[in-house]
């Protein structure tokens, strides 16, 4: 068993296994191939927010061909690895993006496309456009440009499977870690009453990753305006007798 | 033909006295009008004269002269020519009449400078959030909102020379061409 010692083993953390790391130097080859393997197969969200969503179809298709290097698109949140922001983000369109990265199975990535993710862009007089992304999500890799060639898409995809490999790609943690920071930003912009469906603490707990900064004031307010499920009500019959009564 | 309708049509409003007739070119009309007469004078468009499509209605918000003014864009099929009908209305209270008895669709472009400008149409169906339904504050579209200080009041801003770029300009790389070198 003495050659296995001399096999280097990298000291960053697994992604599969979060922070642990692991004592047989075996698991720790084992989990590097699981590293290799899940940077090699990446599923992209297609969920497109502003211009530069022009870019990824060329990206995508035979030109510059994404899929050689692993990379898909996926048309579920629950089947996804990266979230692409590629473009500008309006307020409106921020909850709407928080409510996607939230039903995203962990790990999970999130890419700002062009300058507007970076700090509004050319919209950054404008009112209805939130600055910068990363307060409101962890941020794994910008691609900066307006917009950015779908060379330099590529090129950034493959700085975040590099990232992937070596393990340094847990940005997606951060979320958990630092929940409560993250919240206070969002309760910030739309309003103290903020909920999204996805119960973010359970899964923090369920990862093992609840810091001291998960819990806080914000997510206080949190369990303070939540209200418990309703089944919605079946109502067709009665809309048709309604409808039928006004033709009447 | 349309281009005989169009000169009879040229014709005819020429003979109203209480509007501002003007033929840009043969395609557009450009008409100013008083608030009070203008439901009136789409009303005769539209039957009378088959400009029986209502493209937009837009709003510029004057406010020096303390005025908005509505213009109702109406394109006919017969005579291929579209009549932007200019009519001022009062900044306060920016009250004014619906055309949705007249023309369906205003209902969407009524609705929509309510949104923007403030203005209340009365008899409008629906005068409700349309767009902007997260946004409590002024009609964003009103000369008197200043979205820069909006902005710099609500968000943060990325920092313009963080530590990671600076490290990058002390190996020699960095920004090569900065904003103040192309303007």
């Amino acid at each position: 068993m003495n050659e296995l010692d001399k096999i280097p083993v990298r000291q960053e953390i697994s992604v599969a296994q979060g922070s642990v790391k692991r004592s047989n130097p075996l698991a720790n080859v084992f989990d590097e191939l699981v590293r290799f393997c899940q940077s090699r197969s990446m599923f992209m969200l297609h969920y497109c927010t502003g211009c530069g969503a022009i870019e990824l179809p060329p990206a995508m298709t035979s030109r510059f061909d994404m899929e050689r290097l692993g990379i898909q698109p996926m048309v579920t949140p629950r089947q996804a690895d990266i979230l692409l922001i590629t473009g500008y983000v309006s307020v409106k369109t921020l909850k709407r993006i928080i409510l996607t990265y939230e039903q995203m199975p962990a790990p999970k990535y999130v890419i700002g496309i062009c300058s507007c993710t970076v700090n509004g862009g050319m919209y950054w007089q404008s009112y209805a456009t939130a600055k910068v992304l990363k307060e409101y999500l962890p941020v794994d890799i910008y691609i900066a440009g307006c917009m950015p060639r779908p060379e330099a898409v590529i090129s950034g995809l493959r700085d975040l499977m590099g990232d992937i490999k070596s393990g340094s790609a847990s940005n997606w943690k951060r979320y958990f870690q630092n929940y409560d920071h993250y919240l206070g930003n969002q309760q910030k912009l739309f309003d103290e009453d903020w909920q999204t469906p996805t119960d973010i603490i359970a899964e923090a707990e369920h990862y093992g990753l609840i810091t001291d900064q998960t819990l806080g004031e914000h997510t206080a307010l949190l369990q303070k305006h939540q209200q418990p499920l309703e089944a919605l009500e079946f109502s067709l019959g009665e809309k048709r007798e309604k409808i039928r009564g006004e033709n009447q | 033909m349309s281009k005989e309708l169009n000169l009879w049509l040229d014709d005819l409003l020429k003979d109203i006295k209480i509007i501002q007739f003007k033929r840009k070119n043969s395609r557009r009309v450009r008409i100013d009008i008083a608030p009070e007469a203008l439901p009136a004078l789409l009303e005769l468009l539209q039957g009378r004269a088959s400009y029986v499509h209502l493209s937009a209605i837009s709003c510029v918000d004057w406010i020096e002269e303390n005025e908005f003014e509505l213009v109702y864009h109406v394109w006919s099929y017969e005579t291929n020519s579209l009549v932007s009908a200019h009519t001022r209305i009062s900044r306060e209270p920016g009250v004014y009449l619906s055309v949705y008895d007249l023309y369906t669709p205003a209902a969407f472009f009524e609705r929509d400078i309510h949104e923007m400008f403030g203005v209340y149409f009365e008899g409008s169906p629906d005068m409700e959030k349309f767009i902007l339904t997260e946004w409590n504050g002024p009609p964003p579209m009103r000369k008197d909102f200043d979205s820069e200080a909006f902005v710099n009041q609500t968000f943060n801003w990325e920092e313009y020379h963080p530590q990671w770029l600076k490290d990058i300009e002390a190996e020699g790389g960095g920004i090569t061409t900065r904003p103040e070198d192309v303007r």
